[in-house]
């Protein structure tokens, strides 16, 4: 199970103040934060925080200041291709692409970039009509993006399929749809693709947030899924994905597992 | 295993056309993965997609029979622990026909005394591979002939000439032999012989490009029973080769290399030419031709082999019987455990260490611990005392006590009851055996 740490977002104010300011230390603090938390990636997004035509810049930048202090890999996480593509040129380590519809344009704007950079591609199950409410054609487009990848010539490995979580207080039939995504998903290719979730998303505007993320968390993981983009410093949480590599014997037993799962 | 969408995907004419009632042929791919479409509404299907699909679905590597009950191949994982390796390494010794009569006499009665038995199983070889190095095609059938009315064993013809395998298989063809070997030069004549006497053929060929292109050319022949040779004959590069023949078939459902994999060892100094027929048992080999027949060059062969098919999942056991460690006398304590072979071992060990000659009573208990057979009903004093009675320790020891696990002490009266002997209640811990042995 990887843990995508999703704090370095200009969302948050600590960090959107940075961005404008141009302050390294919130993103610096974070990267090292969410590392000792647990994270395997980081997960970087500039949002609405810096104007559109300073967003290539900014992304070069925050990768640098990022990798000054951690070694992770980094997550990156825009609708602007360009910014994305001026941060995967700075990365030390092989990056993920975040995101990817499953739209033709898209797709060949991005796949070709993924394999020019070694990186890995978050595919969304949706199209520009938006996100469909069954399993069923999240799986389309799922598939739409397995063969894309296939045609390219990316590894399934690279390939995370993310279909898709809507908050439960108002799209609550969506989280059992998106389980059974999960499960068929695995079951398009062999070797098959990796999937991913914006975790947090499930509990948008919700009371209890923290408990409706780990028990969707370990829901998720039961179908199948690979890697989440979630707060890497609830421990609950992480203490819920350390567990699930337990009992799905992905990871060989010790008393000492959480700290173990934490050390790598 | 079932098909992936995308595996299917790249089996379809990409037309889009939408006659099969789906819009697209990715959404048809779907369809089919699912099982909510059938192949047959694709107008535009080739023959060559619906072979690649039906046989997808066919397991990863073909089961080949041949001679006395031997099965190569058939397997499904990398790693035993992953599930278990199902049919054992066929072990076959290597008997040359330019050896004379009498040399081949001596070679036979070696090969008929390869049977051992030992911790309660019985090993023996599985075959003989005769092979044709006289270059001459009467003495080859001659020998085979031989061998094949002194040991009923599996056979395996070994001739590179198609006329000398003929004359040999033609009167040994209800024995079922496997023959070999079909190289890229003569492999429509053997592969044809293979076929008109329904006996499995060795497709060999220098390397896996080149192997892959023989098993396609005799696959065409309309005959499917193969075993593979990729004709290296180094250690290392075999363990390459069996390898990535192993991990392709199961992996990658490559179906050229669906088939079990025989391999030859090249050591001539046996003490080597054994630790070489190791590797090839723990990696993959269906099938090993060995050139020593000398019991104690074969005996830990046959021990790794069985140790290495053994299934992980169940529990390994030792035999239910009285086990004595030591120069055991009348005055020797007698343990009572169960017949797992971690239990066993552990009180085996300890009771070793204190140096006190002692019997140990191993009970059935379907090799499950003292405590998990305690619980279900498996370590009862009826059965205990049933078990002492039927080892026939009384007439063995002149005292009458007997010594159980420090866990299940609560037994004791009642087996002291049914037994007639006195129970003595041991340590808890088998490590506490050996103090506990300076009391009694």
């Amino acid at each position: 199970m990887l843990i995508f740490g999703e704090r370095i977002n200009g969302m948050f104010t600590d960090i959107g103040e940075a961005l404008r300011n141009k302050d390294p230390k919130p993103l610096q603090y974070w990267a090292t934060k969410q590392e000792e938390g647990g994270a395997h990636y980081l997960d970087v997004n500039s949002g609405p925080a810096i104007p559109t035509e300073e967003r290539v810049a900014a992304y070069e930048w925050m990768v640098n200041v990022i990798q000054e202090v951690s070694e992770l890999p980094l997550v990156l996480d825009s609708t602007n291709y360009n910014a994305i593509e001026a941060g995967l040129k700075v990365c030390k380590r092989p990056a993920i692409i975040n995101s990817c519809p499953a739209e033709q344009v898209k797709i060949e704007r991005v796949f070709p970039m993924a394999v020019e950079y070694n990186a890995g591609i978050i595919g969304l199950t949706m199209d520009k009509k938006g996100i469909p409410k069954d399993a069923e054609n999240r799986v389309a487009f799922a598939m739409e993006l397995v063969a894309a990848a296939d045609e390219y010539g990316i590894p399934m490995e690279d390939l995370f399929i993310d279909p898709l979580i809507l908050p439960v207080n108002v799209a609550q039939e969506h989280a059992p749809e998106v389980l059974e995504s999960l499960r068929q998903v695995k079951m398009l290719a062999n070797p098959a693709p990796r999937t991913v979730l914006g975790l947090s998303n499930v509990s948008q505007k919700s009371p209890d947030r923290n408990l409706i993320n780990r028990t969707y968390m370990a829901m998720a993981i039961a179908s199948g899924l690979d890697a989440a983009i979630m707060d890497a410093n609830d421990d609950d949480l992480v203490d819920v994905a350390a567990t699930c590599q337990i009992l799905l014997n992905r990871s060989i037993y010790a008393d000492s597992y959480l700290k173990v799962f934490r050390s790598r | 295993m079932a098909l992936t969408g995308l595996e299917i995907y790249k089996q379809l004419p990409k037309k889009n056309c939408g006659e099969c009632g789906v819009p697209t042929c990715l959404a048809f791919a779907m369809a089919l993965a699912s099982g909510k479409a059938s192949l047959d509404t694709c107008p535009y299907v080739t023959a060559e997609a619906r072979e690649a699909l039906d046989s997808a679905a066919a397991p990863p590597i073909k089961a080949i029979k041949f001679g006395k009950d031997s099965v190569l191949g058939d397997e499904t994982v990398l790693f035993r622990h992953d599930k278990t390796f199902y049919h054992p390494t066929t072990l076959l010794i290597n008997v040359s026909d330019t050896l004379s009569d009498d040399e081949l006499n001596a070679k036979i009665q070696e090969i008929k005394g390869l049977e051992f038995e030992r911790v309660g199983l019985q090993y023996s070889i599985e075959g003989v591979a005769v092979v044709n190095e006289s270059g001459d095609a009467a003495r080859f059938a001659k020998v085979a002939a031989t061998v094949a009315a002194a040991v009923d064993k599996s056979l395996l013809l070994l001739s590179s000439d198609p006329a000398a395998l003929k004359a040999a298989l033609e009167p040994l063809a209800a024995r079922k032999p496997l023959i070999g070997a079909a190289t890229a030069d003569n492999y429509e004549a053997i592969v044809n012989l293979a076929k008109e006497n329904s006996v499995p053929v060795i497709l060999k060929a220098d390397g896996l490009n080149a192997l892959e292109e023989l098993v396609v050319k005799a696959t065409a022949l309309g005959y499917k029973e193969f075993v593979l040779d990729p004709g290296s004959r180094t250690p290392v590069q075999t363990l390459a080769n069996l390898t990535h023949i192993r991990r392709l078939a199961i992996k990658k459902k490559f179906r050229p290399f669906g088939y079990p994999v025989i391999a030859f060892t090249s050591n001539t100094e046996p003490m080597e030419e054994i630790m070489e027929a190791t590797v090839y048992v723990a990696k993959y080999a269906s099938a090993v031709v060995l050139k020593t027949s000398v019991k104690a060059h074969v005996l830990p062969l046959m021990t790794i082999r069985q140790n290495i098919y053994t299934d992980p999942q169940k529990p390994i056991q030792v035999e239910a019987i009285l086990h004595s460690v030591g120069n055991v006398n009348e005055n020797s304590p007698l343990y009572v455990t169960t017949n797992f072979s971690l239990t066993y071992y552990s009180v085996e060990g300890e009771v070793e260490t204190s140096k006190i000659p002692s019997y140990i009573l191993a009970i059935d208990t379907d090799g499950t611990s003292v405590l998990t057979a305690y619980a279900a009903g498996k370590f009862e004093p009826e059965k205990i005392a049933a078990a002492m009675e039927a080892s026939g320790i009384a007439d063995k020891v002149k005292h009458r006590n007997v010594i159980i696990p420090g866990y299940v002490a609560v037994i004791s009266g009642k087996l002291t009851e049914v037994s007639g002997w006195k129970t003595l209640v041991g340590p808890r811990e088998s490590s506490g055996i050996v103090s506990f042995s300076k009391s009694l």
